[in-house]
């Protein structure tokens, strides 16, 4: 798989960058938000979670639907969201590298142009993403370019078990290359 | 108030989403590739980062300038770990990129989104087992109040031994193509 890295930026730039971004808003959210919180993604996709759970009456009460349906920071969250869209948006028409796409190329060369396999995979693999998010208390933005960097306990877990579970699933998905050492 | 929570989420959003767009990470063979250890671009830029924020973060912190946020340690961090890389090696990219990747053009990732929104319901659907089964038993704090010394001691080693990574990586494997 051919990838043009001359036009993306160097992963150096890139990582100083988020870095810079990391530090900088987290003193904008702690005044905010209420409570000091590194900035994450998943209570972002817990407030679409809370809006939708406010049609069960069950669920009225329930301790994860009120944190991301009250807090400040899921409604903060819910906007980043947004805004990595259209951050995602703007950068790939910037670079010339928008392109509406279906399908990952690299699947469809694997695993064929059925599109309903890959839809269904689509959806379990995210319903297991949101539900870890949740459990694991973040995502690889919360829980490792954040926590990681605070060096918290439990997100040094969290982010281990993040690739622990990607590197096994990734393996099972593709064993033929899995398993050799080709680097060049 | 919530004009301003609402412009600082969509303004670092979209500061975000632009780095990650613009340095590739979002690209569903490389997140691949990463997992099967095949590319690591994605891995350079994460340690990158985590190197560089870790140090400004504690250098802050030291200097009473910010309070450090801490994630508490229990055996959902362990389990709901796990059950999320499974998530994001059968999707081929993480919640931030799967967000990005909507406004690249890539359709699936749409899906994904009510997907990951639907996840997190089904888990306030099954809180009450999981918190009496995992989530208990919790330690708070950084990792240098387990091991009793002081957060220089592990930020050091931490760093250097990233960069090492880091640098072994960017020795062996070109970013220029993902080997499968």
């Amino acid at each position: 798989m051919q990838i043009d890295n001359s036009r993306e930026w160097h992963w150096l730039k890139g990582g100083l960058l988020t870095s810079l971004l990391s530090v900088a808003t987290y003193f904008v959210f702690s005044a905010i938000a209420e409570r000091h919180y590194p900035f994450g993604v998943t209570a972002g996709f817990g407030y679409i979670a809370a809006a939708f759970a406010r049609f069960f009456d069950g669920l009225r009460d329930n301790p994860v639907i009120q944190r991301f349906g009250t807090k400040p920071d899921a409604l903060i969250e819910f906007f980043l969201v947004i805004g990595l869209i259209i951050g995602g948006f703007t950068a790939a028409k910037l670079s010339k590298t928008w392109s509406p796409e279906w399908l990952p190329a690299t699947w469809v060369k694997y695993h064929g142009k059925s599109s309903t396999r890959r839809v269904a995979v689509v959806i379990l693999g995210s319903i297991l993403l949101g539900y870890g998010a949740a459990m694991s208390g973040g995502c690889t933005t919360g829980n490792i370019l954040q926590g990681w960097a605070h060096l918290s306990l439990g997100s040094i877990v969290a982010g281990a078990s993040f690739f622990a579970g990607g590197i096994i699933t990734a393996r099972l998905l593709y064993p033929r290359t899995g398993g050799d050492h080709a680097a060049h | 108030m919530l004009l301003i929570k609402i412009l600082f989420g969509l303004i670092t959003g979209f500061l975000f989403g632009y780095i990650l767009t613009r340095t590739g990470v979002t690209k569903y063979p490389r997140v691949m590739g990463m997992l099967l250890l095949k590319d690591f671009k994605i891995l350079k830029f994460m340690l990158t980062a985590v190197i560089s924020s870790m140090i400004l973060f504690y250098l802050l912190g030291d200097a009473g300038l910010l309070t450090l946020s801490l994630k508490t340690l229990d055996w959902g961090k362990l389990v709901g770990g796990l059950i999320f890389g499974v998530g994001m090696g059968l999707l081929g990219y993480c919640p931030g990129t799967l967000a990005a990747r909507i406004g690249e053009g890539k359709r699936e990732s749409i899906i994904a989104l009510f997907g990951m929104a639907f996840g997190i319901f089904i888990y306030a659907w099954t809180i009450k087992p999981v918190k009496s089964a995992l989530l208990t038993g919790e330690i708070t704090g950084d990792i240098s109040v387990l091991l009793g010394i002081n957060h220089w001691f592990i930020i050091i080693p931490a760093a250097v031994l990233f960069a090492g990574i880091i640098w072994l990586a960017n020795k062996h494997v070109s970013d220029d193509r993902v080997n499968f």
